[in-house]
């Protein structure tokens, strides 16, 4: 089923305003197929009756099965490479400059909803490569929370499908993953400097603890919420991070209207949110 | 450093090139010429057709996919008549910078170069029409030609330029900056330079020299500052010389957003996020159209 232009706007539209994702033009195609699986299932017969459907009483619980349909739960290693260049290149950098200033030499990195760690483990790996140069005599601390136990322990255990590794430069491979039996093991020299624990980032008794962050990362989970639960969750990782410090979301996500405090700072392919 | 002294090594270092390509004169005096209130379509094309390379490019133009005309249109007038007057001053100026800058030999590439700088006049356009700046083909002009400069410094000056492209390769130097350090001028005083050789009006020649410092711009700070935010978002947007040049920024600290706020104070609820994500989106377009003006594909990445 092909939709028209104006059907796909209002639905791009609709989705960023509720749930702050955009969805580009070239990606219409994969949208369209996802759909259809949603209008077959809850019986609308035109794209209009779905939009109607969105915006009914109902709409809310509909819109949360889109967004499982369009949004693919599947993470992989070095997944958003504009956000770790841009790490790489000048935010580490200005961030370290400012803690030797302070003689506070400890970075404390957050993957928040971690799922199954790779984020947190590729973050890991690009520091660890720093351990001779830039951050040389540094304690790196990476800490991963997810709501979800069974990710969680997933991520304990470090072991990925093809799939999950296929992005990882061959350089990093090489050091830090090794292979046995189509199964791809994780060293522990990249797993010593990452830890696990169970979060729910609506629990704001636990959130006033996770502090003195210099980075955080929070990719497609944001979009699941509510404007006034992301608003506050959004507040707490503003909080939680030092006054230098920066906050990323995913690709395609925006926090416009979100939150007013941070400022955008952009860099090729994205832009992150500075305190 | 010293603005003159920049400025004063620009000049030999224009002075000494012996085949700077030249501008047709015919595009100056058809600018000139829409300058002036109540133009007739006609006198304009009388004063096109005396340049045949023009007319013909100008013809090509307007068959490419980018018009999208339902017959082939084969007189100049009637093209004319088919763009409007507000595009024939951009269809007349761009076909003499290709006519001029057509040899792909730099350490740019060339259609990495055309696609910047027409994203840049499409950005500036829509930048402008936010702020409510009143001539919006100026904007899209002066983003179109805002980096001659770089032409300049991919052409004649081949390898010293390799050499410093190579330098910030990956890393968070502004063009601009290394330009000065290591040539002792930049792209803004050499284009500023070429303009005047070729007598572009002067507002545009303002845009050409202080695009990356619009504050002290004396003519036309605002659509500096409008040319100097379209080049930042087309810098990380996709529309960066093919990933030349890394740079980053925070909006609220760049001089260009404080100049247009101030005209324009509704910009502080602008939906920065999503203009990014439209911008994007706009990519496609831009390389559609640099793509039916050189009749080439990309090269293949090197």
């Amino acid at each position: 089923m092909a939709i028209s232009d104006t059907d796909f706007e209002r639905l791009r539209d609709f989705i960023y305003t509720i749930c702050g994702m955009y969805f580009h033009s070239s990606k219409k195609f994969f949208l369209e197929s996802r759909l259809v699986r949603r209008m077959e299932a809850t019986g609308a017969k035109t794209c209009s009756d779905y939009y109607q459907l969105l915006k009914s009483m109902r709409g809310a619980e509909e819109l949360k099965y889109l967004m499982d349909e369009i949004t693919t739960n599947e993470t992989y290693f070095f997944r958003n490479v504009p956000q770790l260049n841009a790490l790489e290149t000048k935010l580490l950098p200005e961030i370290v400059e400012v803690k030797n200033k302070m003689g506070f030499r400890k970075l404390r990195i957050w993957s928040a909803a971690s799922s199954s760690g790779e984020e947190a483990y590729t973050l890991a790996m690009i520091l660890l490569e720093k351990r001779t140069t830039l951050l040389k005599d540094w304690i790196i601390e990476i800490v991963g929370t997810d709501i979800n136990e069974t990710v969680i322990a997933q991520a304990k255990q470090g072991i990925y499908n093809a799939y999950s590794v296929r992005n990882i430069p061959e350089m990093y491979k090489r050091k830090y993953i090794r292979e046995e039996n189509g199964s791809f093991i994780l060293s522990p020299d990249v797993k010593k400097f990452v830890t696990f624990s169970k979060l729910n980032l609506y629990d704001d008794s636990k959130m006033i603890f996770m502090k003195t962050f210099d980075v955080i990362f929070c990719a497609n989970v944001l979009i699941y919420f509510d404007t006034a639960s992301k608003s506050k969750v959004v507040q707490h990782f503003y909080n939680n991070l030092q006054p230098y410090g920066y906050f990323f979301v995913g690709q395609s996500e925006s926090l416009h209207g979100v939150n007013d405090k941070f400022k955008t700072v952009h860099f090729p392919g994205g832009f992150t949110y500075k305190k | 450093m010293d603005r003159n002294a920049l400025m004063e090594k620009a000049r030999l270092m224009v002075a000494q090139i012996d085949d700077l390509p030249t501008i047709p004169a015919v595009a100056t005096q058809v600018l000139q010429l829409l300058d002036q209130p109540d133009v007739e379509i006609e006198a304009v094309a009388d004063l096109m057709l005396s340049d045949p390379v023009m007319t013909a490019r100008v013809l090509k133009l307007i068959n490419s996919p980018v018009f999208k005309p339902e017959h082939e249109i084969t007189s100049l007038k009637m093209a004319l008549v088919y763009m409007g007057l507000s595009h024939i001053r951009e269809v007349a100026l761009t076909t003499s910078l290709i006519e001029a800058f057509g040899d792909d030999t730099g350490a740019l590439r060339l259609n990495a170069f055309w696609e910047h700088s027409f994203g840049v006049g499409m950005v500036s356009k829509i930048i402008a029409r936010n702020v409510g700046y009143k001539d919006l083909e100026k904007a899209y002009i002066s983003g179109i030609i805002h980096d001659i400069g770089e032409v300049l410094l991919s052409t004649y000056m081949l390898e010293p330029f390799g050499t410093l492209l190579a330098s910030i390769k990956n890393r968070p130097t502004r063009l601009v900056d290394a330009e000065i350090m290591q040539l002792g001028t930049s792209h803004c005083e050499i284009g500023f330079c070429m303009a005047r050789k070729w007598n572009f009006p002067a507002a545009y020649c303002e845009v050409i020299a202080r695009h990356h410092a619009p504050a002290g711009a004396p003519l036309e700070p605002v659509l500096c500052a409008i040319v100097n935010l379209a080049d930042l978002f087309c810098c990380v947007r996709g529309l960066d010389y093919g990933g030349q040049e890394w740079i980053s920024f925070n909006l609220q600290e760049e001089e260009a957003w404080q100049i247009l706020k101030k005209l324009a104070p509704h910009l502080e609820e602008m939906d920065i996020e999503r203009f990014c994500y439209e911008l994007d989106d706009a990519i496609n377009d831009i390389t559609a159209l640099v793509t039916s003006l050189f009749g080439a594909k990309r090269p293949p990445e090197a």
